[in-house]
């Protein structure tokens, strides 16, 4: 064998395909996942509009009663002061239990459906 | 269906347009992805990722370049980025390393009489530094042009020519015995079958 044959063999090999494969259903897998990210996005989203709501709220309540009846106030924030584990807790737990229902099942949910 | 009227469709929230977008450069992503990664098991991940950032980036495409020209960037970036992970991982990839290149000897002990010569060759380029694979792949396979290989991956236009002129050196150097060879008439015979 010449070079030039050599070379042409090495030219010709160039515009081989590599051997790596992606399965028949790629484009599928590809818009599920797409699907899917923006379902999560769309989720946890929708999560931190309810606590912002929450906190919204309790921000409006706590303010208007403040200014009809500051003893209220008082005796509340020092309830939470006195007892901030357990006050801490239970709206960790709350918080937890949305996030859960919101975010982390349908996420979970949206898989298993996907593997079925 | 023109590449315009593809993204404008998938612009609009058409799942069916973005399916056949990926349907349609599915090849040259897995291409690149896979003469970058070379690991089959990861190549499926890594292009689904790409798939996922053009449709994320598709209100920025601009029609300065080809789509097929943008898409290889988002491929080649991603490609490159999966790699430094994996390099900081096992530090076992190294981007311009010629010393991976196997032994001819491996292969001279064998009998190439009955080995596809083509197939050694692809195994070699396989073998090559990761920037000589790129630039082959995108020269030759997807035949782009040096300026289109330059935006895709930020090499100038001499560094991919060099690339490209070393690669074909290194290869005719370990295939350098087939020339000299007495038993060339064989490996012609072979790679003509």
């Amino acid at each position: 064998m010449n070079k030039n044959a050599l070379d042409q063999i090495i030219e010709d090999t160039f515009t081989h395909e590599p051997g790596f494969r992606l399965p028949d259903d790629f484009a599928q897998k590809v818009t599920a996942r797409l699907k899917r990210r923006s379902q999560w996005k769309s989720d946890l989203s929708d999560y931190l509009n309810i606590n912002a709501v929450v906190i919204l709220i309790l921000t409006f309540v706590g303010g208007t009663y403040y200014f009809i009846n500051r003893t209220i106030v008082i005796q509340a924030i020092t309830f939470i002061s006195n007892n901030i584990l357990a006050v801490g807790s239970l709206l960790l737990i709350l918080n937890f239990i949305l996030f859960a229902d919101r975010v982390i099942l349908p996420l979970l949910f949206n898989r298993w459906k996907i593997n079925e | 269906m023109d590449d315009n009227e593809l993204i404008s469709r998938i612009l609009n929230g058409n799942m069916n347009a973005f399916t056949f977008l990926v349907n349609r450069y599915r090849k040259l992503v897995v291409h690149i992805t896979g003469r970058l990664i070379q690991r089959q098991e990861e190549v499926e991940d890594v292009s689904q990722e790409v798939f996922l950032k053009v449709y994320q980036s598709l209100g920025n495409y601009r029609n300065e370049s080809k789509l097929s020209t943008w898409i290889a960037t988002i491929a080649y970036n991603t490609g490159i980025n999966h790699l430094r992970k994996l390099k900081k991982e096992d530090g076992r990839i190294n981007f311009d390393d010629t010393s991976v290149l196997k032994s001819l000897a491996d292969f001279r002990t064998e009998n190439y009489e009955r080995i596809d010569l083509h197939q050694y060759i692809r195994e070699q380029i396989e073998l090559l530094p990761v920037n000589f694979r790129t630039v082959i792949t995108l020269y030759h396979l997807e035949e782009f042009s040096y300026q289109e290989i330059e935006q895709i991956t930020g090499m100038p236009e001499g560094t991919v020519k060099s690339y490209l002129f070393r690669a074909k050196a290194i290869l005719k150097e370990k295939l350098k015995f087939i020339v000299d060879d007495n038993s060339l008439k064989t490996v012609k015979e072979i790679s003509n079958e």
